[in-house]
């Protein structure tokens, strides 16, 4: 039988400790449920496909140490020596390292000398080995051929002929068309550029860019002091190659400063802050849920030391001990929800302020009802032992006295 | 009195040892969570130029695209393009200027057992090193010429003056730097702003570049920039030329001006500059220019990030629900003392007395959750250091204004936890606890 | 030394008002051994509370050593209590955490004597109440009898000049009922001042003079020796 009103009232007289508890529960709960909708779209972003073999490439960097340094000449030997190494699959140049947070972008328009409407891209200068290394995916026309590779100075400016394209950078700019064929005017130029293939998916060079996956490649390299190789090694393979790199690159030709990093540092870089959001806060959520749990523990303890005498008095009048336990869990219960209620409440609260002024997701009901049935297991679940501790208080205690 | 109540703390906690160590650990874990965030979002509100945020402008210009306003918080684009920047160098109004980037270039010591190696260079005007209050050991700054003609003269850090010439007086020295002789003309002490608030294009919290070249360098060397270069205009001219006359910008400029006259006029000029330039066919966009102050510049950058943000409200609602947690848990335990409250009320203990020994005892929780709060926000802070990844590694660490701002949290935070707790037993009526029923 | 003149108390919870003491008038004079006896729930232990400035009467007036106490603020009446006042309960009511020495020396910190004064008295009224050996040990460690004698002990401590016994042999066999009052004899010799409530006529009697409470009013000022045995309920 539940005894509701006798239980209201004897929680009113404690209405304090009741109350702390409440909040504790409120608070967690909003906490807990705008960490989570954060956390969640943290790791989606995290969990992004990037369309290239993050983990079998090596990123190198080659400097030159003299100031007129021929280094198209250089780059071919580099080339052809790196895709000669063992384990090694394919290397291909690039301007920048994609995934690095350096890289370069440009808009591109449909039509020529146009100034609005063009779509914002990243740009890439490489050679037609650039699928293979980075493990692309060819959807639709065909890849570069050596013979329409260009070799610029640094800012010399040549019309360029070819360029890949993203199925994401396809679709913005020619949605609903077939890509192949179609021209690329890059800025205000009247120089047409021929798409000749489009790639499933790259992410480009920055992971926090709205306009991540927009890529163009060209086939092009440029006569600067410094370039980036990327090598592709067989699975598994890849810190056997890292070990050989730099000493190979510099026997070749020792006038260069040459360094080495793989590629899923440079990633695991980009995604250095929302990683740190997703560890703090799941450790903050984890940590709340522990120390709240604790603390009704602690409570719920102490209330029932309390009344042992009453316990006792009505176990001596016949109660069971499951109505014993029972009461102490619908009282729990009672306080649970009170603290579920307020906390639903300042959860969307936050969750408004968070979205307008920190730019972060909006919280849904779906995640804020499981987090608020986590809250309540949480709570039970702390006073599930002192509960149980409760039922075995002896009918004798009601005749000791203190 | 105050020893006999911290004992009878000491005698209680010992008590209920399981009590106490929960009531320790939600004030320690309160206390190390939020001062962990507080401490990284404090170093990250750091302004290095403070002591001149009144006299120090970074310039902005606003040069962009007719169609399509920058995209920055301010809608001007960070940096200016070379040719304004040398505009805006032939001013005499400010009384220190700088125009500036980042670059690098391999270095290597004639005959020397050191492997050549690429560093981090700064091409700048002369201005750099007075305009940011940057201490010289040896030498000092080029003269005036070699901002606009090619000098092969060199500034190094002191960390590469230590690694090159193992610290000694290298002034006069020679440093080959993309194969080209420099003359060591002066070496700087240690300055490391943290944030690097005079250029925070690439990433705010990196090293400041160890070796600085005048900017009359440019066309010899063909000097690209290194941090970033924003362009919309893909423009006509031809060659490094072409590069140099392009509206792409990546050039940073900052000035310093001293009185409010001084800064008028400097407006003036500016608005007259852009007025002259609009003439030409240039900056087709509204007139606009910006001049920012080092914290207004940090806020404009966005150097504390809205992660960052949100993770200080969540650390500090971290705390409160410690701090409720203790309260109830404090409450519990100081209920279950009330009889002896009571037989020491009827002893002569006054209310005060009740209440003071058990604030006491609350705060001695509160110093050693605080104390343990201490060590888990330093294990913290080595935590965000490694999740950074090394990005952070400038401002995640403690200083001791940090320390002591753990240790009053803590303080307050126990006390507050405790505050209720206490009144409410020295309120009670002892009379209740003495019958026996 | 006490004189009440129309002290009033009353306890007012949600719903009824209950009048714990009325109309109550009292003198007890320097040196005497009063015993209080009356039915349960008469006020007994009310009107020692407000003697023993526990509680503050709803009305009427109250001279503690010719002071009117009625006004005195919390810090007032605490160091009265400390300096005047010694309590005896009938659940002996020690501070389980503390031993024995540690138990007579609370009223003496409040009183803020030196360590070496607390000592002093400390060592003496254990030796009065014949534990001096067990001055480390915790009230758990000792029989009910002798955690009473602790408690006189812990009264006397400060050297009152009234003493405040609410029913102290209530939870003591006979036998050791007679030894603590025996010592509450011995020190009412000394000068000490005693108003004790008890249920057992026996010890009644041996006061110097006996009153009786009948809801919430002094019922008769009789001679102990004329008191009648239906009167101790
Ligand atoms: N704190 C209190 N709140 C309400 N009523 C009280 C309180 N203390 C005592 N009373 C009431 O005052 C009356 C006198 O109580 P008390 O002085 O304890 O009686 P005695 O000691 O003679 O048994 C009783 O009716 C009791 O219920
Ligand atoms: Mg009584």
């Amino acid at each position: 039988m539940l005894e509701l009103k006798p239980m209201l009232s004897a929680l009113w007289r404690n209405k304090v400790p009741a109350l702390l508890i409440a909040l504790q529960l409120a608070l967690t709960l909003a906490i807990i449920s705008n960490t989570v909708v954060i956390v969640k779209d943290r790791i989606a972003k995290i969990e992004r496909p990037t369309g290239i073999a993050v983990e079998e490439i090596i990123a190198i960097n080659v400097m030159a140490i003299p100031n007129n340094y021929d280094m198209i000449g250089a780059v071919s030997s580099d080339l052809e020596l790196l895709r000669k190494l063992p384990f090694v699959k394919d290397a291909t140049i690039t301007n920048q390292v994609p995934l690095s947070r350096s890289g370069s972008a440009g808009t591109f328009y449909t039509q020529p000398n146009q100034e609005v409407g063009g779509e914002v891209s990243n740009r890439y200068n490489t050679d037609p080995n650039f699928i293979n290394t980075l493990g692309l995916k060819l959807v639709a026309g065909r890849n570069f051929t050596n013979a329409e590779m260009q070799y610029f100075d640094p800012s010399e400016i040549r019309d360029i002929n070819v360029a890949v394209i993203t199925q994401q950078f396809a679709d913005k700019i020619y949605p609903d068309q077939d890509p192949i064929g179609k021209p690329l005017y890059d800025g205000n130029t009247s120089h047409p550029i021929e798409i000749i293939g489009v790639i499933e998916r790259h992410l480009g060079a920055w992971v926090d860019w709205s306009k991540a996956g927009n890529v163009a490649f060209f086939p092009i390299v440029r006569n600067t002091q410094d370039v980036n190789y990327l090598v592709r090694a067989e699975p598994g393979k890849r810190d056997d190659v890292l070990k050989t790199l730099v000493d190979k690159l510099s026997e070749r030709d020792p006038q260069r400063v040459i360094k080495t990093r793989v590629l899923s540092e440079y990633v695991a870089r980009s995604y250095a802050g929302d990683n740190l959001m997703v560890k703090v806060l799941s450790i903050v959520a984890a940590t709340l849920s522990f120390i709240v749990a604790l603390g009704i523990v602690g409570l719920t303890i102490f209330w029932i030391n309390q009344r042992a005498k009453q316990i006792g008095v009505r176990r001596a009048l016949g109660a069971s001990r499951s109505n014993i336990s029972r009461y102490f869990l619908i009282e729990n219960s009672l306080i649970a929800v009170t603290g579920i209620a307020l906390g639903s409440a300042a959860a969307l609260i936050v969750n408004q302020y968070m979205v307008r002024d920190y730019s972060q997701p909006v919280l849904t009901l779906l995640p804020l009802l499981i987090c608020a049935l986590l809250v309540l297991v949480v709570s039970l679940a702390a006073a599930l032992a002192p509960a149980l501790r409760a039922a075995n208080i002896s009918p004798a205690t009601a005749t000791r006295s203190v | 009195m105050i020893g006999y109540y911290i004992s009878l703390a000491l005698r209680s906690l010992r008590r209920t040892p399981t009590l106490s160590a929960l009531m320790v650990a939600a004030i320690a874990v309160g206390v190390g969570a939020s001062m962990t965030v507080l401490t990284l979002n404090y170093m990250m509100s750091q302004n290095a130029l403070e002591h001149k945020d009144d006299v120090l402008f970074a310039v902005q210009l606003d040069s962009w695209d007719v169609n399509e306003a920058a995209n920055t918080t301010n809608e001007i684009p960070w940096q200016l393009t070379y040719r304004d920047a040398q505009a805006l160098l032939r001013s005499d109004i400010p009384t220190h200027q700088v125009a500036m980037h980042r670059y690098g270039f391999t270095v290597e010591l004639e005959e020397s057992a050191i492997r050549p190696y690429t560093a981090d260079i700064r091409v700048t005007t002369r201005d750099f090193f007075n305009l940011f209050d940057i201490p010289f050991i040896y030498g000092g700054t080029w003269e005036k010429t070699a901002d606009s003609s090619p000098m092969q003269v060199v500034i190094l850090s002191k960390a590469t003056n230590e690694k090159l010439f193992s610290g000694e007086d290298s002034v006069g020295e020679t440093v080959i730097l993309n194969s080209q002789p420099f003359t060591v003309i002066g070496v700087i002490d240690t300055w490391e702003p943290s944030p690097k608030v005079y250029d925070v294009n690439n990433g705010s919290f990196t090293k400041v570049e160890s070796l600085f070249v005048p900017f009359g360098l440019h066309r010899k060397l063909e000097i690209y920039s290194w941090g970033n270069t924003n362009g919309w205009d893909s423009g006509e001219g031809e060659g490094y030329e072409g590069f140099l006359q392009s509206e792409s910008v990546w050039i940073q400029y900052w000035v310093e001006l001293t009185n409010k006259e001084q800064k008028t006029e400097y407006e003036n000029f500016l608005t007259a500059y852009i007025q002259g330039q609009k003439d030409q066919g240039r900056f087709e966009r509204p007139l606009k220019f910006a001049l920012s102050k080092p914290s207004e510049w940090l806020v404009l950058n966005e150097v504390l990030s809205d992660d960052n943000r949100v993770l200080g409200w969540v650390s500090l609602a971290f705390l409160l629900v410690c701090v409720i947690n203790a309260v109830a848990l404090l409450l519990a335990k100081f209920l279950r003392k009330a009889p002896e409250a009571g037989v020491r009320r009827a002893l002569g203990a006054s209310r005060n007395a009740i209440f003071t020994q058990h604030l006491i005892e609350s705060s001695t929780i509160g110093i050693l959750g605080g104390i343990a709060g201490i060590l888990l926000a330093f294990m913290g802070i080595s935590g965000i250091r490694y999740l950074a990844m090394g990005q952070q590694d400038t401002v995640a660490r403690m200083d001791w204004v940090m320390v002591i701002a753990a240790i009053g949290l803590a303080l307050i935070a126990s006390l507050l936890a405790g505050l209720y707790p206490a009144w409410r037993i020295s309120r009670t009526n002892p009379s209740i606890y003495l019958k026996t029923q | 030394m006490l004189k009440m003149h129309n002290v009033r108390k009353s306890f007012r919870t949600d719903t009824i008002e209950t009048h714990a003491l009325r109309d109550f008038s009292l003198e007890v004079k320097e040196g005497e051994f009063v015993s209080v006896t009356g039915p349960s729930g008469s006020g007994k232990t009310t009107f020692l509370n407000i003697a023993g400035l526990l509680e503050t009467p709803t009305g009427g007036q109250y001279l503690l050593d010719g002071e009117d106490v009625s006004n005195l603020n919390d810090r007032q009446r605490s160091r009265l209590r400390n300096e005047k006042i010694g309590f005896i309960f009938q659940g002996f009511n020690l501070i389980p955490d503390l031993s024995l020495f540690d138990n007579i020396d609370v009223p003496l910190r409040y009183r803020g004597f030196s360590a070496k004064e607390r000592r002093k008295r400390i060592e003496k009224v254990l030796e009065q109440v014949g534990l001096s050996a067990r001055a480390k040990h915790l009230p758990a460690q000792l029989s009910g009898g002798q955690q009473q004698r602790i408690a006189i002990a812990r009264a006397l401590a400060g050297e009152p000049r009234f003493l405040l016994a609410d029913e102290p042999t209530g939870n003591l066999d006979s036998l050791m009922a007679r030894q603590v009052m025996e010592l509450l004899e011995f020190i009412n010799e000394w000068g000490t001042t005693i108003v004790m409530v008890t249920h057992d006529p026996e010890l009644a009697r041996r006061a110097h003079r006996n009153i009786q409470i009948v809801d919430g009013q002094v019922c008769d000022l009789r001679p102990v020796t004329e008191q009648p045995e239906a009167a101790t309920a």
